[in-house]
């Protein structure tokens, strides 16, 4: 069993300012939509692995891509039925459909499919670290500051808060449902969906009284009170901060510099291209990786220098 | 300072008021006891106090509430969070931050407070309330008892001047309860800050409390100091649950013997007691013949762990002055029920399970969770026709999970659970729910129909139980649980105890032969816990088995005939109640702890009730 909440396993990953985490998010996130080629998507993908392993988040992290395998899977079934301009040919469909044509799977259709499951992989990979190295507050706080309104970003968060809450209710109403003689996983497909729905009603009116509750609860302390409020915590940037912020800076920099070199591009269609890459283009998407995993380096360096 | 004058409150939508012409004055420093029977208006009069009525709940208000001299429709909620201090019943439903610290600076960082100033409060907030030790710990973690304590604590760190909590123990269990308690009677007593403490169980706090007011449909029916309030007959009749030691001091009083003042404590009690013991003729004639139950010999009587100190006292003290059946001397009635004599059918624990085929028999029963959490650890128990068993234990001593696989919602992990010829291995709760029926402890729960009868017949028709049958049963079983006049109605707009009663009703239309209920009274006023107790003793009459979680050892000693105690897993002790809660330092009920201490008078040491020691002194 895999809990989708945060908890602070207190690694150097979890220690850094959520700044750091947040920037190099959006770093992989531009690099994944920069570049095309299945090459350098493949590394990126794989370079976010050090981070989710020096956080150990990987069984979080397992359990979240368990699922995105199974969209990816959904994308390259579906574009490969869909689309059909590629030029080689893998199997023709014997009927027409009209305005749309014969359709017919091609090798480019299936490939193109890969190529951006991997894109999404990035993202979410990295997107996993949002969602288990930061601590939520910090995620608050951050958002805050960057002058998303206060209300919004609270009860962003509070819903997050409650979704386990909402789990064992749902949980505990199909107990009573089971213990009173419905038999929830039997009867057609129909039967089932109606058993699941009449868990919906009980379910939508704790939730609305715990709602009022809560809104009760926060309202006695001042919520909302027209002042302009104030935060305990502060989102402090330590010079090892700054430092790692400037190399995932970089790293977005170089990827730019890369793409505009020409690096890193691919076409599908109409006839799918060969991967080759030379020497020096290697050489500098080693480097662009190296770039992109200077986080965890420097964040264990620099517990190294504060332990020795 | 609190000055209420004649104010009258609907709640918009409703014609009947929540409160009506309430006056009322509460000076600083006043420990104040609010109580009723639920729908009473409790909880509205102290949303009144802080301004959620009429700011957050519309309605129709007239009169006049000052606080600290200001007038609450005036000034709302938030400018009133520095006065009053609002701690409310579910622990889960009122905190809003990841984690200790964060949470105890929500109101202050709400109301502009600078950082150093958040800082040092939120440090006196969690010494004043002994919860140094949580700062950094997540909210979603902590026990009941520590949320509802960092609750408070994030109340405190305002500075208000009167705290209010309505309900704070309902969901929690005793020593959470306890934990939370405590930390509100220190405020009291060491900061000076009024309290005003809404509570249905008042044996723990009423000793503590300077005032009780009593709150019935709206109005205030009794308002005065706890001793005379709660020796007045009238308010006993009203529902709220009189605390044994003073329903004993009442009989005792009213056979004339002489008790000084009414006893709020086990201690006032052991001093009145032995007093009027000492003095009085018609005890003192008696010191050469000590009342004492009839025991039998049992050797089934299975103490798994006899040698477990804190739960079982020595063997030794086991019969204090066993009388042998047919000695002569007359044996008190409540003790003659517990051995079965006048209960029709209902036969003694020990000796059922020797004569009668078991409804459910478990055997060395295992369960370990999915995250590896052992939380049942080789069970062996068997439950018998017309057997009122009451399971107890602290929380997370795998209660639950034990009854939770009586109904098949949980399986074994190793071992077996039979009912019948049945193995829960082999079927589906929902076939198991014709012999089982299990009530969940919140009727929310249970409940999605249109109307009462639609609930019943829910639960018949998964049953396939349809037409004429399903009519009878419907009507019948709506007829026994009072239920007829709301029976087109919405369930979840019934009152709470309404609410428990259908879905109760929900359940025992299938007429299981066994019915489980997973502290069911939890937050309960007295008089419905006393009707649901009612309901299942008829039940079982019937020659069915019923099975109770509760923490509630009050309720346990009064109504259960076997008590199995759980902890960590394992049977520590299971047997008739009078061995089992006698002899149980943790979950002892009040009279118990007075009679143990009455021994030398020649009080048995395993009464349990009330009744049964009025009826052993007289």
């Amino acid at each position: 069993m895999v809990s989708y909440k945060y908890s602070d396993k207190g690694t150097v990953i979890h220690r850094l300012s959520p700044w750091c985490k947040l920037a190099w998010i959006a770093c992989v996130c531009i690099l994944a939509l920069l570049f095309d080629s299945p090459v350098y998507l493949l590394l990126l993908s794989l370079s976010t692995l050090p981070v989710i392993l020096t956080a150990r988040v990987w069984k979080e992290w397992l359990s979240v891509m368990k699922f995105a395998f199974f969209l990816c899977l959904l994308i390259i079934v579906i574009n490969a039925l869909v689309s059909n301009q590629g030029s080689h040919v893998l199997y023709q469909f014997p009927f027409a459909i009209p305005i749309a044509g014969a359709p017919r799977i091609t090798l480019e259709g299936i490939l193109w499919g890969v190529g951006n499951s991997l894109r999404l992989l990035a993202i979410i990979s990295a997107f996993t670290v949002l969602m288990f190295a930061i601590h939520p507050d910090d995620l608050m706080l951050a958002m805050v500051k960057a002058k998303l309104p206060y209300k919004s970003v609270m009860v962003t968060s509070l819903s997050t808060k409650f979704v386990p809450a909402l789990i064992d209710d749902a949980q505990r109403i199909a107990d009573g449902k089971k213990s009173r003689g419905l038999e929830l996983d039997k009867g057609g497909r129909i039967q089932r969906v109606k058993s699941y729905a009449s868990i919906a009603i009980p379910l939508l009116s704790n939730s609305l009284d715990r709602a009022v509750q809560v809104a009760e609860a926060m309202e006695s302390r001042a919520f909302g009170s027209g002042q302009k409020r104030t935060f305990y915590k502060e989102l402090k940037l330590s010079k090892g901060d700054i430092t790692i912020l400037s190399f995932v800076f970089s790293s977005i920099a170089f990827g730019i510099f890369l793409r505009c070199l020409g690096q890193g591009g691919y076409q599908y269609y109409p006839v799918v291209e060969a991967v080759s890459l030379t020497a020096s283009e290697w050489a500098m998407l080693f480097v662009l990786l190296l770039l992109v995993n200077t986080m965890p380096i420097l964040a264990l360096l620099k517990r190294k220098v504060s332990l020795g | 300072m609190v000055s209420i004058k004649n104010l009258t409150f609907y709640y918009s939508g409703s014609d009947k008021p929540a409160l009506r012409d309430i006056n009322l004055e509460i000076e600083d420093g006043e420990f104040v006891l609010l109580t009723g029977p639920s729908g009473g208006g409790k909880s509205s009069l102290c949303r009144c106090l802080n301004g959620l009525i009429p700011h957050f709940y519309g309605g129709k208000i007239t009169g006049k509430v000052e606080v600290n001299g200001l007038n609450v429709m005036k000034h709302s909620t938030k400018e009133l969070a520095t006065m009053v201090g609002m701690v409310f019943q579910d622990p889960e439903n009122q905190l809003v931050a990841m984690d200790v610290d964060s949470e105890l600076a929500f109101g202050l960082e709400n109301l502009a407070f600078a950082k150093e100033v958040i800082a040092r409060r939120v440090e006196e907030a969690l010494d004043t309330v002994g919860i140094v030790s949580l700062r950094h710990r997540a909210t979603s973690e902590l026990s009941g008892g520590e949320k509802q304590r960092v609750a408070i604590a994030s109340v405190l760190a305002l500075y208000p001047d009167i705290l209010v909590l309505d309900e704070p123990t309902s969901e929690l269990d005793p020593k959470g309860a306890e934990d939370v308690l405590n930390v509100v009677e220190r405020l009291n007593d060491e900061l000076g800050i009024t309290v005003i403490l809404v509570e249905h169980r008042l044996d723990r706090v009423v000793a503590h409390s300077d005032r009780v007011i009593v709150l019935e449909k709206g109005m205030i029916t009794a308002d005065g100091d706890p001793r005379s309030i709660l020796s007045d007959g009238r308010v006993s009749q009203s529902g709220v649950g009189i605390p044994p030691i003073i329903k004993l001091a009442q009989a005792v009083k009213s056979k004339g013997n002489l008790i000084d003042n009414t006893p709020l404590t086990v201690k006032e009690g052991r001093i009145a007691l032995a007093k009027a013991l000492r003095h009085s003729e018609p005890f003192a004639s008696r010191h050469s013949e000590p009342f004492a139950p009839r025991h039998s010999e049992h050797p089934s009587l299975s103490l798994r762990a006899p040698s477990l100190p804190v739960i079982l006292r020595e063997q030794s003290d086991r019969r204090i002055s066993p009388l042998r059946a047919g000695s002569g001397v007359a044996i008190p009635r409540p003790f003659a029920i517990a051995q079965g004599d006048n209960k029709g059918p209902v036969i003694a624990s020990e000796t059922k399970q020797s004569h009668l085929k078991p409804l459910i028999e478990v055997k060395n029963l295992w369960h370990v969770y999915p995250d590896g959490f052992v939380a049942v650890k080789g069970i062996n128990l068997k439950m018998c026709p017309g057997e009122f068993v009451a399971i107890m234990g602290r929380n997370a001593s795998g209660k639950t999970t034990l009854v939770k696989h009586f109904n098949g919602l949980l399986k074994p992990t190793k071992g077996d659970v039979i009912l019948g010829d049945i193995n829960t291995k082999e079927a589906t709760v929902a076939e198991l729910s014709r012999k089982v029926g299990y009530v969940f402890q919140n009727p929310n729960d249970h409940l999605f129909c249109d109307t009462v009868e639609e609930e019943l017949a829910f639960t018949l028709n998964n049953l396939g139980v349809k037409g004429e049958e399903a009519e009878l049963l419907i009507n019948r079983t709506l007829e026994r649980f009072g239920l007829m006049q709301y029976r087109y109605q919405y369930p979840r707009f019934l009152s709470g105890g309404e609410k428990q009663r259908v879905a109760l009703a929900s359940i025992l239309v299938a007429q299981p032969q066994i019915i489980i209920l997973d502290e069911p009274t939890r937050g309960m006023e007295y008089r419905l816990k006393a009707e649901l107790m009612k309901f299942l003793d008829e039940y079982r009459r019937e020659g069915r088995a019923v099975i109770l979680v509760t923490q509630d050892v009050e309720i346990a000693a009064e109504f259960s005939d076997r008590v199995a105690l759980l902890s960590e897993g394992k049977i520590v002790v299971d047997g008739p109640r009078r061995e089992v809660l006698s002899r149980a330092l943790l979950f002892s009920p009040q009279i118990n702890r007075l009679a143990q201490a009455l021994k030398s008078y020649g009080v048995s040491g395993d009464i349990l009730t009330a009744e049964e020691m009025i009826e052993a002194l007289t």
